[in-house]
C-alpha cells in the first residue's frame, strides 16, 4: 500500500510539471490556435536561462523565476511578432505553422547543443536535498515548492483570462479574430502577448524543473509531446482542464510504472492518449 | 496523341546514365556513402509524400514504420535466414497492414491531432522495442557480417549499395509519379483539399486515407529493409522523432505534393547535412541540424510551396521549356 501511496505522491509532483507546461501550451494552442511544436524547446530555453543565472550569479532557481519569466515573455512575444505571425496569414492551412514550429524547435535545440554542449547540467537551490515526510510518504522539497507554485500560476492564469481586461481581449480574439478587430482590439499585439505569456509559463516550468532535474539540449522532447497530451486531454483552452489532466498524466505514469514495470510506462501513456483522442473525436462527431 | 521521345526524355536518360557511372570514377567510400544516404532519404521522403503530401495527413512518425521494416527484415534474416529480397515484400504488406489497422480509427482526427497520433505511435513502438529482449533491447541488433552475397544483400564495398539505392529511388519516384497521375492520386488530392466535398462526390475520405497509409508506410518500411542491409546495425534510435523529421523535410523544402519535390529536396539537403556532420560534428555538434532548421524556416516563411512551388511560377521554367522545345525542333504555338 505504501508503495502505491508513494507512487501517487511522486505522480502528483511529476504531474505538476506536466500540468504547468500544459497550461502554457493551452494558451498558445488552445486559446490562440497556434500549433506549437516547439513548446518543449521553450521549456528547455527556460531551464538554460535559469541555469545561466545560477552559474553566473549564483541565483537560486526559485528566485530566478521572475527574471526567467520576463525574459521568456519578451522572447516569445518577439518570436510570435516577427516569425510565427507571417505563417498565420493563411487561415485554413495550418501545416505551415506546424512545420515552422518544428523548424524552430530543431533550431533552438541545436543552438543549445552548440553553445552548452550535450553535458547534463544542474543548478542547486536552497531547498535541494531536503525531504518532507508525511506519514509513510516522502516528498523532496523542491518538487513540493514547484507544485505549490503550479497552483498559484494556474490560479493567476485562470483569473487573468476570466476577469482582467487583457484576458477578455485574449478570449475575444480567440473566438473571432475579425470581430475582435472590429471592436478595436489590437489582435496582433494580443497574439504576441499570448504567445509571450505561454512562453513565460514554459520558462517558469523550466526554472522549477531546474531545481530538481538536470538540463540537456534535448530535454524538451519529452515535455513537448507530454504538453500536447495534457492539452488535448484537458480540453482546448481550458486552464483548469490542463491542471487536472496534467496531474492525471503524472499519476498514470508513476502508478502505471508500479503496476506493469517502469520500462513500458511510455507505451501506456501514449496508447491511452491515442484512445482518449479517438474516443473524444467520436463523441464530438456523434453530438454533431 | 502518341507520345514522342523528345529531348526531355533523352536528357533524363543521359543524366541517369551519368549518375549510374559515378561509382566507376569515384572510388572514395565517403562520397559514395553520401550519395547512398541521399537516395535513401529521397526514397523515404517520396514514400512519406504519398500520405503527407498527396493526402495532406502530416505524419511525424514515419521513422517508426521504417524502423519496424528494418527490425522485421533483420529478425527474419537472423533467425530464419530469410533473404532481404523476400523480406521487402513481406515487410511491405505487414507494416502497411499494421499501420493502416492502427491508424484507421484516427483518420477522423484532423490537422495537428493526426500528427500527434503518429508521434504517439512512433514513441510507443520505440518504447516497446527498447524493452523487448528478443529484439536486442536498447543496444540494438548487429546484422551478421560475412562475404559478399547478393542474396543476403551484403556487400563489402559501397558501389553495390549505390546501385541498389539508385534503383530504389527510381522505382519509388516512378511509383509516386504514377499514383500522382492516376485516379487514386486525384482522389487523394481531393481528400486533401476538402474532405466534405470529397465525401459529397462519392470519394470516401476514410477509405482513401487507409489506402494512402498502407502504401506510404509499407514503402517506408521497404526503405527500412535497405537501411538495415546497408548500415548493418539497427537500434530503437532509428525510430526517433527527429528521424521522422528527416523524411519530412526534403518533401517540405522541395515542394509538397509533387513527385519531384522530395527528390530535389533530398538532393539538396542530404549531402549538405552529411558534409556538415562529417566536418563540423567534432567542433560544433548539431551544426548540420541547425542548417536544416534554418533552411526549413526560411522556406516556410518565404516560399511555403517549396522549391518546386517557386519553379512552377518562375521565368526559369518558361526559358527551360522554350530551350527544350527548340532542341526538339518544335515551334512554339
Amino acid at each position: 500500500m505504501s508503495t502505491f501511496l508513494q507512487a501517487g505522491a511522486n505522480g502528483l509532483m511529476v504531474g505538476g510539471i506536466y500540468a504547468l507546461i500544459g497550461v502554457s501550451l493551452t494558451l498558445i494552442f488552445g486559446v490562440m490556435k497556434i500549433i506549437n511544436f516547439c513548446q518543449g524547446e521553450l521549456l528547455m530555453l527556460g531551464m538554460y536561462t535559469s541555469f545561466v543565472l545560477y552559474d553566473q550569479f549564483g541565483l537560486d532557481p526559485f528566485l530566478a523565476i521572475p527574471i526567467v519569466a520576463i525574459f521568456m515573455f519578451i522572447f516569445g512575444a518577439l518570436l510570435q511578432f516577427t516569425l510565427i505571425t507571417r505563417s498565420l496569414k493563411d487561415e485554413d492551412d495550418d501545416t505551415n505553422v506546424l512545420f515552422l514550429t518544428v523548424g524552430l524547435g530543431i533550431l533552438f535545440q541545436n543552438l543549445a547543443l552548440l553553445y552548452f554542449k550535450s553535458d547534463y547540467r544542474t543548478a542547486s537551490s536552497i531547498f535541494s536535498d531536503k525531504i518532507v515526510s508525511l506519514g509513510v510518504i516522502t516528498v523532496s522539497l523542491p518538487k513540493l515548492v514547484s507544485f505549490i507554485l503550479l497552483i498559484i500560476v494556474t490560479a493567476l492564469m485562470f483569473l487573468l483570462l476570466k476577469y482582467t481586461n487583457i484576458g477578455k481581449q485574449i478570449r475575444a480574439t480567440s473566438q473571432n479574430k475579425i470581430g475582435a478587430e472590429v471592436s478595436g482590439i489590437k489582435t496582433k499585439s494580443i497574439y504576441a502577448a499570448t504567445y509571450g505569456l505561454g512562453a513565460a509559463i514554459a520558462g517558469i516550468t523550466g526554472a522549477c524543473l531546474m531545481s530538481f532535474y538536470y538540463v540537456f539540449p534535448s530535454v524538451g522532447e519529452i515535455y513537448g509531446t507530454r504538453s500536447f497530451i495534457v492539452v488535448t486531454m484537458g480540453g482546448l483552452g481550458s486552464v483548469v482542464g490542463a491542471l487536472v489532466s496534467g496531474i492525471v498524466l503524472g499519476l498514470m505514469e508513476t502508478i502505471g510504472a508500479v503496476v506493469v514495470g517502469s520500462s513500458f510506462k511510455d507505451t501506456i501513456v501514449f496508447l491511452t492518449f491515442i484512445c482518449i483522442l479517438v474516443v473524444k473525436q467520436r463523441l464530438k462527431t456523434k453530438r454533431g | 496523341m502518341k507520345k514522342r521521345i523528345g529531348s526531355r526524355q533523352i536528357l533524363l536518360l543521359i543524366m541517369l546514365f551519368l549518375v549510374a557511372l559515378i561509382p566507376m570514377f569515384i572510388k572514395t567510400p565517403y562520397i559514395l556513402s553520401i550519395l547512398v544516404m541521399t537516395f535513401y532519404t529521397a526514397s523515404a521522403s517520396l514514400a512519406w509524400s504519398i500520405l503527407g503530401g498527396m493526402t495532406g495527413q502530416i505524419s511525424l512518425g514515419h521513422a517508426a514504420f521504417m524502423g519496424l521494416g528494418a527490425y522485421i527484415s533483420t529478425l527474419l534474416l537472423m533467425n530464419a535466414n530469410f533473404t532481404p529480397w523476400v523480406s521487402i515484400i513481406v515487410v511491405f504488406f505487414v507494416v502497411g497492414g499494421i499501420s493502416a489497422l492502427l491508424l484507421s480509427p484516427c483518420f477522423h482526427l484532423r490537422g495537428p491531432y493526426f500528427s500527434l497520433v503518429t508521434i504517439a505511435f512512433g514513441e510507443a513502438f520505440r518504447n516497446l522495442l527498447t524493452n523487448w529482449n528478443y529484439a536486442g533491447k536498447g543496444q540494438g541488433l548487429l546484422l551478421p557480417f560475412g562475404d559478399n552475397s547478393l542474396i543476403l544483400m551484403r556487400f563489402k564495398s559501397k558501389a553495390p549499395y549505390f546501385y541498389l539505392a539508385l534503383v530504389m529511388v527510381i522505382l519509388m519516384y516512378l511509383l509516386v509519379k504514377y499514383i500522382d497521375q492516376s485516379k487514386l492520386g486525384y482522389a487523394l488530392k481531393t481528400v486533401r483539399e476538402d474532405e466534405d466535398t470529397a465525401n459529397a462526390i462519392g470519394i470516401n475520405p476514410w477509405k482513401y486515407k487507409v489506402i494512402a497509409t498502407f502504401i506510404s508506410c509499407g514503402l517506408v518500411a521497404v526503405c527500412g529493409v535497405f537501411y538495415a542491409s546497408y548500415i548493418r546495425f539497427i537500434s530503437p534510435d532509428i525510430m526517433m522523432q527527429d528521424q521522422s523529421v528527416k523524411f519530412v523535410l526534403p518533401a517540405v523544402i522541395g515542394g509538397i505534393g509533387s513527385a519531384i519535390g522530395p527528390l530535389i529536396g533530398a538532393i539538396i539537403l542530404t549531402p549538405l547535412s552529411e558534409y556538415l556532420n562529417a566536418t563540423l560534428s567534432s567542433i560544433a555538434p548539431g551544426a548540420n541540424l541547425l542548417v536544416y532548421a534554418v533552411i526549413l524556416i526560411v522556406v516556410i516563411l518565404f516560399q511555403p510551396r517549396g522549391i518546386m512551388g517557386w519553379y512552377e511560377n518562375s521565368k526559369f521554367k518558361i526559358k527551360l521549356n522554350n530551350w527544350l522545345d527548340k532542341l526538339d525542333g518544335r515551334k512554339k504555338e
